[in-house]
Formats: C-alpha cells, structure tokens, sequence
C-alpha cells in the first residue's frame, strides 16, 4: 500500500481539508465521528453536518462513502461535501432492541432507511425516531449517532438521518 | 452449447441434513462428502481437485477435514463468496473439469451460521452494524411503493416454502402441519415488513456435489443407474455501477445482477427461461423470490406478485420455485447452501425427488446471492 493510501482516511485531497471529519469547537467536545473520513463537522454547530463523497470528474460521478479512485472508470476522484438534506428512498424498523454494541434502552428497535441525495448517492444508515415518523419521499438530515465511548467519555458517533422540521427544509 | 471446452456432469451429490442442533463441522463436512462419493460410486481418491467452502470455519478447516476422507494428495483449495460460497465451489470445480485440469472433482460446502452472531458486536465502525435482515426489508418497503405488493403476498412465498419441505428430510424446517399465511404473519416482527417464518432459517449443514467428464459420467451412470445430468451452464458476476448504488458494508446490490447473469447463463445453454422445468433462488426473505421471478424473466416485471396468486411458482405449478423450501425452510448453512441447491435439482432431474417431484423435470437453474455482491448461476439439465 502506498504512502497515498494510507493517508486515505485522514481525509486528505480534494476540496475537504485536513481534520475534516473530526468534530472539533465548543459544543461538540463530547461527540466526534468513530472514524475520519466520513462526516464533516462544522466549528459552528448551528451549521448542518454533512457527508462526505468523491466526486469523479470523468464520470461525474459522486459516490459514498469516499473511494480511492472512480469505480466506473478508475479515474482520480476528489472529496466533495453531499447536501446536508435528501429524500427517503426506503426505510425499515429492525425490531431488535440491539445494533452492534448500541443498546436501545427505551425503544424495542431502530430505524434504517436508505436516503437519495442530491448529488446522486443513496446512502443506507441508521433513522432516528420511531415506525411511523417517516415515509418513502420525506426530507432527511444527516445527524450524529453515538456507537461507542472514548476512553475520555467521549463520544464516538457514526451518523444516521432525522426527519427535517418545516423551516429546515 | 456451453462455452466449456468440453461438457462437464454433475455424478454424485450428497448432503448431511441443515439443522439447528449445534452438530459439529467436521460431521457436517464428513457426512456430506461421504453422502456426495456413495451417490456416484466413487472414491475419494478418485477427486482431481477439491473446493471447500465454509464462513465461519477455522482456518485450515478444509485440508484438516479432507484427511477424514482420505490422503489422496489431491489439491485441494478453499473458496468463500459469502452466501455464495458453495456455488463459487461449484463454479470452480466445473471450471477444472471443463478446463482439462480434472477429469473429477468436488465441491464440498460445509458450516455453521449461528457462529456468525457476533456479526457488529466483535467490532465498532462506521460500516457493517446494521443486520442484514434489514437489507432485504429496506427492498420490501421500496417494492409495496412502486408496485402495490402486500405483506400477505410475502407471506404467501413464505408460507409455499415452507410446505415445500415438509418432507425434505434435508430441511432445517420441517413443519408437521401445513403452515398458513396466517401463521407466517402473525410469527414475531424481525424488520417492518418480514417476520421470522418469512426469514431464512439459518443453522447447520452440509452439501456437496461431484462434477466430472463425459466419459466419467457414462461410467458412473451404468453402474449406480443414475440419469445423467449435464450442467449446461455457469455464470457468475460482481457489481457493476448502477443508479443508487449503495457502497456502504454489505448490502442486497443491484438487483440487475441477477438479471446480467442469467441472460449470460440463458445464452450459454442456449435455451431461455421458458424452457425451465424448476428454480432454486436465494430467497432470504421473500422479497428475493418475488423479485428474482422477474429478474430472471420468468415473468415481466410487475408481474411476480400475479405469479404468486396464481400459484405458478409453487410446486405443481408452471414453474416451481424453492422446490426444497429454499433458504426459508430447507435452511442456510452459509458455505453449503449453494450445492444443496444443486443436490435438489439433481434429484429433481433424475426422478428422484419423491413427494416433491416436477413433473417431467429437464431442465432447472440455480442462483445464489454472496453479500448481495456477486451472483452466480447455474443451468443443470438431464443428458
């Protein structure tokens, strides 16, 4: 594996800088992403979080999560920011109280839903809220959702989706 | 018609019964393999090649269970394609034959799926925590959208599956009275919209099939009595790019594989979907039978739901599918599951499959799903 390779989930290149994934200012001391790469985190937080894609200009293409190069025609691709709001392709609600590590405490299960943004990727995650919250065609954000803790109690999130009020469309 | 260098027939198969009861590998791999030699009259020593396939195994599980069997020096090469691990087996034990490299060899599955709990728990990361039970509904739902498909309808496949096996000696579910659509939805929720007698049983098994030459095949004919069988064709495809492609851990994939793949296996046999006589599909859920009628154009697409109603796809039916209950009720091992697929339609074109026989069985396909990444295909037909 090359040097460039490795460098791959720092979140390098392209039009993401260094450090982009990693929560970072006042107010999210206590959450950061499980792994850079992922999710940008913006300083402010009245800011919306959003994923991050490649983008191939041969292809023009944007795919999720980040490739190392174009799948359709192996041509280099760059990081670009997905909208931070897309549309409900599909959903389900697991009925098991447990995903991984994640306890449910207060609910019998989870929400998935794959979600179509903007750009063109369908991105399959964790819905929060409960069956009936959301249907095929509603507008989704993309939000943090804790997996694990640090060893400092931090935190450490993947994301998930979560229907969109109103004004937020 | 194949595109083989030279035909290649499927002589023995064998299987050790998918079950729940914590059976060991090595019985399973022992039992199967055994089963598979004592169906075509050959040795173990007789194999020019042999493909384990197993998910959860230990490593060396396939050289340390092939000295049961005997020390033949023979290679022997372990394959894993997901769910689709004994059908890539089976794929590359064709593949020597036809190739010149074998005149016989074996390709043996055996496993254990309930040593994949720790499926999410052993690690934490971004990808590959959801349960892939999930996958299959998120299909769901996006079907009852577009094409008005109902949960009763799920549960009727479920339900034709499960009766299906209620003699299959081989099967993980063995229902002692005939299951109802009733009872398939009133079984505990898994994910909105399936319930657990709509998923795949998985549990223990083994399988195992035998591929070898003509001149082999006539030979294992005359002596056991067996109809010969051919396998007309064998495709296998990954992913290519397709609008909304999901990248994200394992998922279902494009369903157009299954699609791509059989057209290539249709044109090798050279014949088309109207000429089957019976299919085997990854049905996991439901979801997969109803899609994988149209996708292997059985029927247009739309038309699936139709297909179950009018009871097309049932055994007795005008093309009868999971003739053995499929991974609903025969069950899914992992690495197996594939060649019991192959065992069933072998007996079905012998003769041989009891009260579960197509009428007039000629010709019968195979499909399997690996993490929704791969699908392979095979056509067998009766020589």
């Amino acid at each position: 594996m090359s040097g460039d390779e490795i460098d791959f989930w720092e979140g390098k290149g392209g039009a993401v800088e260094k450090g982009a994934g990693i929560a970072a200012g006042e107010g999210n001391a206590k959450r950061r992403p499980l792994e850079p790469g992922y999710i940008d985190v913006p300083e402010n937080p009245d800011e919306p979080l959003r994923l991050i894609a490649s983008y191939s200009t041969e292809a023009d293409t944007y795919y999720f999560p980040r490739r190392y190069r174009c799948p359709r025609t192996e041509a280099p691709v760059e990081d670009r920011l997905l909208s931070p709001v897309g549309t409900i392709y599909s959903w389900t609600y697991v009925h098991f109280a447990s995903m991984g590590r994640v306890k449910y405490a207060e609910s019998d299960g989870y929400g998935v839903a794959q979600v179509d943004f903007p750009e063109g990727p369908r991105v399959q995650g964790v819905i929060h809220g409960v069956m009936g919250d959301w249907e095929i065609g509603m507008k989704v954000k993309v939000v943090l959702h804790p997996v694990a803790v640090d060893d400092d109690g931090t935190e450490l999130c993947s994301y998930a989706f979560q229907v969109v009020s109103g004004d937020e469309k | 018609m194949t595109h083989f260098a030279r035909d290649v027939y499927v002589v023995g198969v064998g299987m050790h019964p998918f079950n729940n009861r914590d059976t060991k590998m090595r019985d399973l791999a022992f039992v199967s393999a055994s089963a598979a030699l004592k169906d075509a009259g050959l040795r173990f020593f007789d194999m020019d090649a042999v493909y384990t396939g197993y998910l959860t195994g230990q490593v060396m599980d396939g050289l340390t269970y092939a000295k049961d069997l005997g020390l033949s020096g023979a290679p022997i090469t372990h394959v894993e394609n997901a769910s689709a691990t004994g059908s890539t087996a089976f794929r590359e034990a064709i593949l020597s034959v036809a190739g010149g490299a074998s005149e016989v060899a074996m390709a043996w599955g055996f496993d254990d799926l309930n040593n994949l709990t720790g499926v999410g728990v052993a690690r934490t990361d971004m990808e590959g925590v959801i349960l892939p039970a999930a996958f299959f509904a998120l299909w769901g739902v996006r079907r009852m959208h577009d094409r008005g498909t109902t949960v009763e309808t799920f549960a009727k496949i479920a339900a034709k599956n499960w009766n299906q096996a209620r003699d299959n000696v081989n099967a993980q579910r063995q229902a002692k009275h005939e299951v109802t659509v009733e009872e398939v939805l009133a079984s505990r929720a898994i994910a909105h919209p399936f319930t657990s007698k709509m998923a795949a049983a998985t549990g223990g098994g083994g399988a195992c099939a035998i591929v070898a030459t003509k001149e082999v095949a006539e030979r294992v004919s005359a002596t056991t009595g067996n109809p010969m069988v051919r396998v007309a064709a064998a495709a296998m495809e990954t992913e290519q790019y397709t609008e909304g492609h999901i990248f994200l851990g394992a998922t279902v994939g494009p369903g157009e594989m299954t699609r791509t793949t059989a057209r290539k296996a249709y044109e090798q046999w050279g014949y088309g979907p109207k000429d089957l006589s019976m299919v085997q599909v990854h049905d996991a859920f439901p979801i997969e039978e109803l899609l994988y009628y149209e996708l292997l154009d059985i029927c247009a697409d739309g038309e699936g739901d139709a297909l179950v109603h009018d009871g097309a796809t049932a055994l007795g039916g005008r093309i009868p599918f999971s003739t053995d209950g499929g991974l609903i009720a025969r069950g899914h091992p992992g690495g197996p599951t594939g060649l019991a697929q192959v065992h069933e339609t072998v007996l079905q074109l012998r003769g041989q499959a009891g009260s579960r026989q197509v009428e007039n069985a000629r010709a019968g396909l195979v499909q399997m799903m690996g993490g929704g990444s791969v699908c392979v295909i095979h056509i067998l037909e009766r020589a």
